[in-house]
């Protein structure tokens, strides 16, 4: 039946029709906005009526936008380039700081032996433990509570304290699978502890820095509901203003712009996904 | 002895520096902020939204039991939304296992080239936004829905079928969110499964079925257990979701939490909901807990 087996012909062709349905349902969903943005019906997007890019050309702005069906359920690409921007400058921010803390916590971690190791290794598991909506009120009553106001510092913030947890994570694995005969070396050669560190181990752990920088970066970019709590007026991210327009209905804009956001994060996930697995 | 001592401090002032800043964010980014919300949840809401700082158990009495007499009211609809939160996220557990695990057996049968190459591809709508995910269900569900269109186009069905605002449409898409965090930790028990005791019990006579029940099954128990857990966490407090596509027809305690924060303004009663979430998931972690210890100490032995 399984490897080692040598599986029956029935059990294989059973195998690998049930794979193939498992991949359908993974990506037939995903297909189908595609498909759908590309049609030019307007009002059921289950009805196809001709292929057309209006509905990019309202993202990207272009010809066709005060055209279209429904102007007033429509966001101006001005709109949505300011919360792209936002949601970038969070992203880059939050991916930035949360590597610098969670690079720093896995190497003190797996490179130096102290009282308290083990409540370390449990309180960095309770931020990706706690569930969104948790984390997400106690930030919003906290931010309220101490005075800040609510903006893009405050979403950077909430981002760092649980993105430090996922960076911590990638970096450690890279840490323990790491020969730790280099360091030693090093430091028998003379180099001291910080510059063993910036020359012998920061270059082998760096695919791993680098992994979790940009998973960090997509989990902030993608995130929806930390955000929705501690976000302020003014402080819009792209997942908040897809939210708002899903509230108000379904239309082919938002399709196209699903579109524009799949294809960007699974850009960034192979990236990601490559660099983790490369052997050094 | 003096150079000793001199390593030795400056290693842990090396130390410090480094835990320093996780110390600080987590203590009071995280930590701090929790613990506020458990001293709201037992705080009385204020009239004009805010806090009184007065003793106030009655946000769980609201949902448990014990209201306030003429002032609050018991309504049995917080618990019974609650213990409806605790059937979809148990429905969506067990669907997302049955799901992937035969899926992980399919992987692992695979050459290591393949095997990274369709394990990248499982993992990586996980990448896709949550929003856009849920998006796509709704165009999949919804009564103008491609689902739809395809059955009435093909003469099946006359009537489109109410498949949206359920809690089929919300267990649906919860699977769907869910199910990498479901097929890792399932696939990398049964990666390492060791199939000589598989053809030892064929050996011996047993049939596919004891096979599978009496060796295969608690072999990957471990895998089966921490996929359901993480399943089940996200699940559970899982507000986004039910506000889709269970419509005003499904309500899940986290669309409450939400209406109370930013909606009714009653954040004692908020935090009294999220707690009793919290409560949930650390009684789930801690099952999980002394289950992994308990196979360990096992293992010792």
């Amino acid at each position: 039946m399984f490897r080692g087996f040598r599986p029956g012909k029935l059990w294989s062709a059973l195998f690998n029709s049930y794979g193939f349905l498992f991949l359908a349902f993974l990506y037939m969903p995903l297909a189908l906005i595609v498909v759908y943005s590309f049609n030019a019906n307007p009002i059921n997007m289950a009805v196809w009526t001709g292929f057309t890019l209006d509905w990019y050309a309202t993202i990207f702005g272009g010809a066709g936008v005060e055209g279209t069906f429904d102007v007033a359920f429509t966001e101006s690409p001005e709109r949505i380039f300011e919360v792209v921007k936002n949601s970038f400058l969070v992203a880059t921010t939050a991916a930035s700081i949360s590597t610098l803390i969670g690079t720093a916590t896995a190497v003190a971690l797996a490179r130096y032996r102290f009282a308290g190791k083990r409540f370390y290794q449990a309180l960095l598991l309770l931020p990706m433990l706690v569930p969104d909506i948790v984390l997400g009120i106690a930030l919003l009553i906290f931010f309220v509570g101490a005075g800040f106001h609510l903006s893009l510092l405050t979403i950077v913030i909430g981002h760092v304290t649980f993105l430090s947890s996922y960076v911590f994570v990638v970096v450690s694995s890279r840490l323990a699978g790491m020969d730790t005969t280099l360091e030693q070396a090093s430091a028998d050669l003379g180099a001291g502890a910080l510059t063993t560190f910036r020359r012998v181990t920061l270059p082998l752990i760096m695919p791993g820095v680098l992994g979790g920088f940009l998973l960090a970066f997509i989990i902030s970019l993608d995130d929806v509901v930390i955000t929705y709590f501690i976000a302020g007026v003014g402080s819009q991210t792209l997942p908040l203003l897809i939210l708002a327009m899903m509230r108000r209905g379904l239309r082919p804009q938002i399709t196209a712009l699903a579109v524009v956001i799949i294809l960007f994060s699974f850009a960034v996930a192979t990236v990601g996904m490559l660099l983790r697995n490369r052997k050094s | 002895m003096i150079a000793g001592d001199t390593v030795r401090s400056r290693r842990r002032r090396a130390l410090l520096l480094l835990l320093a800043p996780i110390t600080l964010m987590l203590g009071v980014f995280f930590l701090i902020p929790l613990g506020i919300m458990v001293v709201y949840s037992f705080l009385e809401p204020g009239l004009y939204g805010g806090v009184e700082w007065n003793w106030y158990p009655y946000n769980y009495g609201r949902i448990l039991g014990w209201p306030l007499n003429d002032y609050e009211e018991f309504d049995p609809i917080y618990l019974s939304i609650f213990l409806g939160s605790l059937k979809v996220a148990c429905l969506t557990v067990l669907f997302s296992l049955l799901i992937c695990y035969p899926a992980a057996f399919w992987v692992s049968r695979m050459s290591e080239r393949r095997k990274t190459f369709v394990l990248f591809l499982i993992m990586l709508p996980f990448f896709a936004n949550l929003l856009v995910r849920i998006y796509a269900w709704l165009l999949l569900l919804r009564p103008t829905g491609f689902i739809n269109t395809l059955l009435q186009s093909a003469g099946l069905i006359a009537q489109p079928l109410d498949m949206l605002f359920s809690n089929f449409a919300v267990i649906v898409g919860m699977v769907y969110i869910f199910t990498p965090f479901m097929f890792l930790p399932i696939y990398a028990n049964v990666e390492k499964l060791d199939y000589s005791l598989i053809r030892a019990s064929q050996d011996l006579g047993a049939t596919p079925l004891q096979t599978f029940l009496r060796v295969i099954l608690p072999l990957t128990a471990p895998g089966i257990a921490g996929g359901s857990v993480i399943v089940f966490i996200p699940a559970l407090g899982n507000f986004i979701v039910p506000a889709f596509l269970g419509g005003s027809k499904v309500q899940m305690t986290g669309n409450l939490i939400e209406r109370s924060f930013l909606q009714s303004r009653d954040w004692p009663f908020g935090a009294a909901l999220a707690l009793l979430i919290m409560a949930s998931v650390v009684l789930v972690l801690m099952i999980q807990f002394t289950r992994t210890a308990r196979a360990q100490a096992r293992g010792a032995v």
